[in-house]
């Protein structure tokens, strides 16, 4: 069979840490070729080098079997490579069909020939069987199609090789269904497709092959049914993953965190957030599932008092928060690990041991006179970076240069280690590896064990399912239903997350 | 290994070599005017560095720019461009004469200090209405500082020139009417200059040398400013908000709050910028009172990085410009004009170059880490 890529020694070297030390790869032309590795072991960067984006130190790359040096992003399209990023690279306010043709237009004269582009996307989206609207706003689609528009631009511009960095992290479980429809339908076609995943499940069910990279190296390519998703969790962090969570009973306490029919509306006077009420006790998780863009986002930083409410009551420990300052709120004992952690959770330039200290540095223990005890920051830092198995060459590092899992951790040690009495837990486990999102979700059931009250939002049903006390399904800015975890399948509960309702007897 | 040293070397060797280059821009600009450029570099080097007392005239040059440099690096820091530096300085400077010369008969070690701190006072006001409107209001702060910049020139002029007139001079000679400035101010609120200080070291300067105590207090500045930034809660949420406003809002730091406090101190800070000419070369303030200070500043500012060193710097630098420009107006005989446009050519030289220069030393650095690492990194891990 014809090899699509070949990749010999690729080693990539960053400050502090070698990202890709001689990787082998082979991907076959049609296949779906699936990589797999802990946070930090390379994969992105690999894909990157692969796109054009870095360029490797050493090795060599083969593209349907002849030598190629690929300087570019645009030497990458030409050879018929195509990147779908982990974030989306859209424009909100540009239509579907402007997206996809930005940057690669068909001129009619000086003009646009917006006609033949039109024409041939239409052919495109019959040939894959997407359904899409070309003329919808990119802001007013779910993230599903907004994925369906990145993979589109990718096929626009001709590739043959789609190479797609952690696709189904935001996406709902039938958005997953969807996609993988999507992909297959590609790969009948004759395209290849490498895609990165966490989530092992989803890979043993697409993947042809599947390579495990660990600390920048391959550790082996496997096929799918020769490996059950223990030995692949195995293979990625190199010593056995327990998938079980013991959720010990825990004797629920006071009610931490009150709301009660919360309205909160965008400066527009859209309303995102429709009357929600839930109580939380202390050693209690409440999930909130839904997929993104439904008001989550928005409610959680209503709680945390970064958004105005517009009615309604927020009540945190007994005290009424509703018009608190940010500060107040978190000094009541509020923890937030926001969904998105670059805007919300780092400043992206800054070292690690003083995002570490972000909104605690006017603490008494990080403080010496009126100046800050950079000596006990440091050291906290130091601390928090090996008790939450942060993996970085040293906290003076720029924190943009940890990958995207070990950055989570960083907000995940800062948050966690103050004792806080109510944790708002947004998508904390997004884009962590199986090892680390273990570790996080023993973090948080700890935290329910020691009492606290927990908000946890998430696109990630079993993880919504495995961890909550009660779980609310939010659609349209409201909780449509609520379920004990026992009490539900994840089919009734993906339905419900799409707006849908279950009619009796189809449920449970 | 080596390449460390390497690295080191053009770290030193960056802002020289950009000084140089730019010599070589600004060398076409000489040729067209018919010079020769070795001549006229010859002169500023020979004319500037060749005696005591114009190494302390450059430095005296400097001194305004240190303070206006800093002022502009504290907006920069925060991400917002104070442009007001140059009106906050005009009325910083106004309320250190009006202090200056309406309050009579205090011993000086309280004069000077009440007169300074007028000065920094008065530009704190005038950076109050702009962050003000950003922070309530939301206008952005370019577009207010800008207006109110001019505002600060027509106010200053008639307030020099009506309201707080000195009517009680005697005729120059020979002259019709009298001089339109303020009253003088008393010796108890002029600035000493170094000369008895520098005496003490054998260092003798002539008198038409003005280097005076606000160089000093400049440098301290510049030190209060880097500890402020670095070592300090605040600076840390000015550095913060701006770098990602978003991220330190949801971490509990109102960068409303930031914005008015760090932009109140950029305004004190800019009040101080005319004092040094103030207090000690002219004595009082009048419509001749020198001008731009708050633009060259932002020049100095990105030239030094925001870093209060490379401000201090940036600003000798600029002092040393100035004083060849006099140099090779006087002995050259080049007009004025062709001056500003050999200084403007420089600065925009040096500026470009220094960010180049940097972004190549970043690059070396990254790779010489990466070499460090690989030896590391052959140990198991
Ligand atoms: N631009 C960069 N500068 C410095 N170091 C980097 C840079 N990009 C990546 N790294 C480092 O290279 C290593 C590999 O990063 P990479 O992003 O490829 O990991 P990943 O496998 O995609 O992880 P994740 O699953 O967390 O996304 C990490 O240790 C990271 O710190
Ligand atoms: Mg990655």
């Amino acid at each position: 069979m014809e090899r699509a890529v070949v990749l010999k020694g690729i080693t990539k070297r960053f400050p502090g840490i070698v990202a890709n030390d001689g990787i082998d790869l082979e991907v076959k032309k049609g296949e779906i070729h699936a990589i797999v590795g802990e946070n930090g072991a390379g994969k992105s960067t690999l894909m990157k080098i692969l796109a054009g984006i870095y360029q490797p130190d050493e090795g060599e790359i083969y593209i349907f079997g002849k030598r190629e040096r690929i300087t570019s992003p645009g030497r990458a399209i030409e050879l018929k490579i195509g990147m779908v990023h982990q974030h989306f690279m859209l424009v909100d306010r540009f239509t579907v069909l402007e997206n996809i043709i930005l940057g690669a237009e068909k001129r009619a004269g000086i003009t646009i020939d917006e006609k033949n582009s039109r024409k041939m996307i239409e052919e495109l989206l019959s040939l894959y069987n997407f359904s899409l609207d070309l003329d919808a706003r990119v802001e007013e689609i779910s993230v599903g199609q907004a994925q369906r528009v990145e993979i589109l631009k990718v096929l626009y511009r001709g590739a043959d090789i789609l190479v797609l960095d952690e696709p189904t992290a935001v996406l709902a479980p039938q958005e997953v269904k969807e996609l993988f429809v999507n992909l297959r339908r590609l790969k009948e076609e004759g395209k290849t497709i490498i895609f990165i995943s966490h989530k092992l499940d989803e890979v043993l069910e697409i993947a042809d092959r599947i390579t495990v990279l660990r600390r920048g190296r391959v550790v082996g390519t496997v096929m799918p049914s020769e490996v059950t998703k223990e030995e692949l969790a195995r293979m990625m962090v190199g010593k056995p993953v327990f998938m079980k969570l013991e959720k010990a009973s825990v004797p629920t306490g006071e009610v931490l965190l009150s709301v009660k029919d919360l309205v909160v509306k965008e400066s527009t006077g859209k309303t995102v957030v429709n009357g929600v009420s839930f109580e939380i006790r202390g050693g209690e998780i409440y999930g909130i599932a839904g997929i993104e863009g439904n008001g989550q986002k928005e409610l959680a930083e209503a709680i945390l008092g970064l958004r105005q409410i517009s009615s309604g009551q927020v009540t945190i420990c007994g005290r009424n928060a509703g018009n608190l300052s940010v500060r107040e709120i978190r000094d009541l004992g509020v923890a937030f690990i926001p969904e998105d952690r670059h805007r919300q959770g780092l400043i992206l330039p800054m070292k690690v041991w003083e995002n570490m200290v972000l909104g605690f540095h006017r603490k008494k223990e990080f403080l010496k006179g009126r100046s800050l005890n950079l000596k006990a920051i440091r050291k906290f830092a130091e601390k928090k970076s090996e008790e939450f198995l942060v993996m970085l060459s040293s906290i003076e590092q720029s924190i943009e240069g940890l990958s995207g899992g070990n950055q989570q951790k960083v907000i995940l040690g800062r948050e966690l280690s103050r004792e806080p009495e109510v944790i708002i837990a947004s998508q904390p486990t997004r884009g962590l590896d199986v090892g680390a999102a273990e570790f996080v979700h023993k973090e948080l059931l700890k935290k329910r064990e020691e009492g606290k009250a927990i908000l946890l939002i998430s696109a990630d049903l079993e993880e919504v399912l495995s961890l909550s006390d009660r779980v609310g399904v939010i659609y349209n800015g409201r909780i449509t239903a609520e379920f004990k975890p026992e009490e539900v399948t994840l089919e009734d509960i993906g339905v419900y997350m799409l707006g849908g309702e279950v009619k009796a007897g189809e449920g449970a | 290994m080596k390449k460390r040293y390497y690295i080191v070397m053009l770290r030193i060797l960056a802002p020289v070599l950009a000084i140089v280059l730019s010599a070589l821009i600004s060398s076409a600009v000489i040729l067209a005017i018919g010079k020769s450029p070795l001549q006229v570099f010859y002169t500023i080097f020979k004319f500037s560095l060749s005696r005591l007392d114009s190494i302390a005239i450059i430095l005296y040059n400097a001194t305004p720019l240190i303070f206006s440099g800093l002022a502009v690096s504290i907006g920069f820091r925060m991400g917002l461009f104070n442009i007001g530096v140059e009106g906050q300085y005009l009325i910083g400077a106004f309320f250190a004469a009006l202090a200056g010369f309406a309050i009579k008969g205090l011993p000086v070690f309280v004069h000077l200090p009440l007169v300074i701190l007028c000065g920094a006072l008065g530009g704190m006001l005038w950076s109050f209405i702009p962050i003000y409107l950003k922070v309530k209001r939301g206008v952005h702060e370019v577009i207010s500082t800008i207006m109110l910049n001019y505002i600060s020139y027509s106010l200053i002029h008639y307030l020099i020139a009506d309201v707080f007139l000195d009517r009680s001079q005697k005729l120059v000679e020979g002259l019709g009417g009298i001089l339109t400035r303020t009253p003088k101010l008393p010796p108890s609120a002029l600035m000493p200059k170094l000369h008895v200080f520098l005496g003490l070291f054998g260092i003798q300067l002539p008198r038409h040398v003005y280097l005076n105590w606000f160089f000093p207090l400049g440098l301290l500045m510049a030190y209060l400013i880097y500890y402020l930034l670095m070592h300090t809660p605040f600076g840390f949420e000015i550095r913060s908000v701006g770098q990602n406003p978003e991220a330190a809002r949801t971490a509990g730091i109102k960068p409303e709050r930031v914005y008015m406090a760090g932009f109140l101190l950029s305004g004190a800070v800019a009040g101080l910028v005319g004092l040094s000419d103030l207090l000690s070369y002219f004595g009082y303030m009048d419509l001749d009172f020198p001008r731009n200070y708050g633009f060259d500043g932002i020049a100095v500012a990105l030239i030094g990085q925001n870093n209060p060193l490379g401000i201090v710097l940036s600003a000798i630098l600029f002092g040393f410009l100035k004083r060849g420009a006099e140099g090779i107006q006087t002995q050259l005989n080049v007009p004025m004009d062709t001056i500003v446009i050999l200084q403007a050519v420089m600065i925009m030289s040096i500026v470009v170059i220094t960010k180049v220069m940097n972004d190549y030393i970043k690059r070396l650095e990254r790779k010489e880490s990466v070499i460090c690492s690989s030896q590391n990194s052959s140990l198991p891990a």
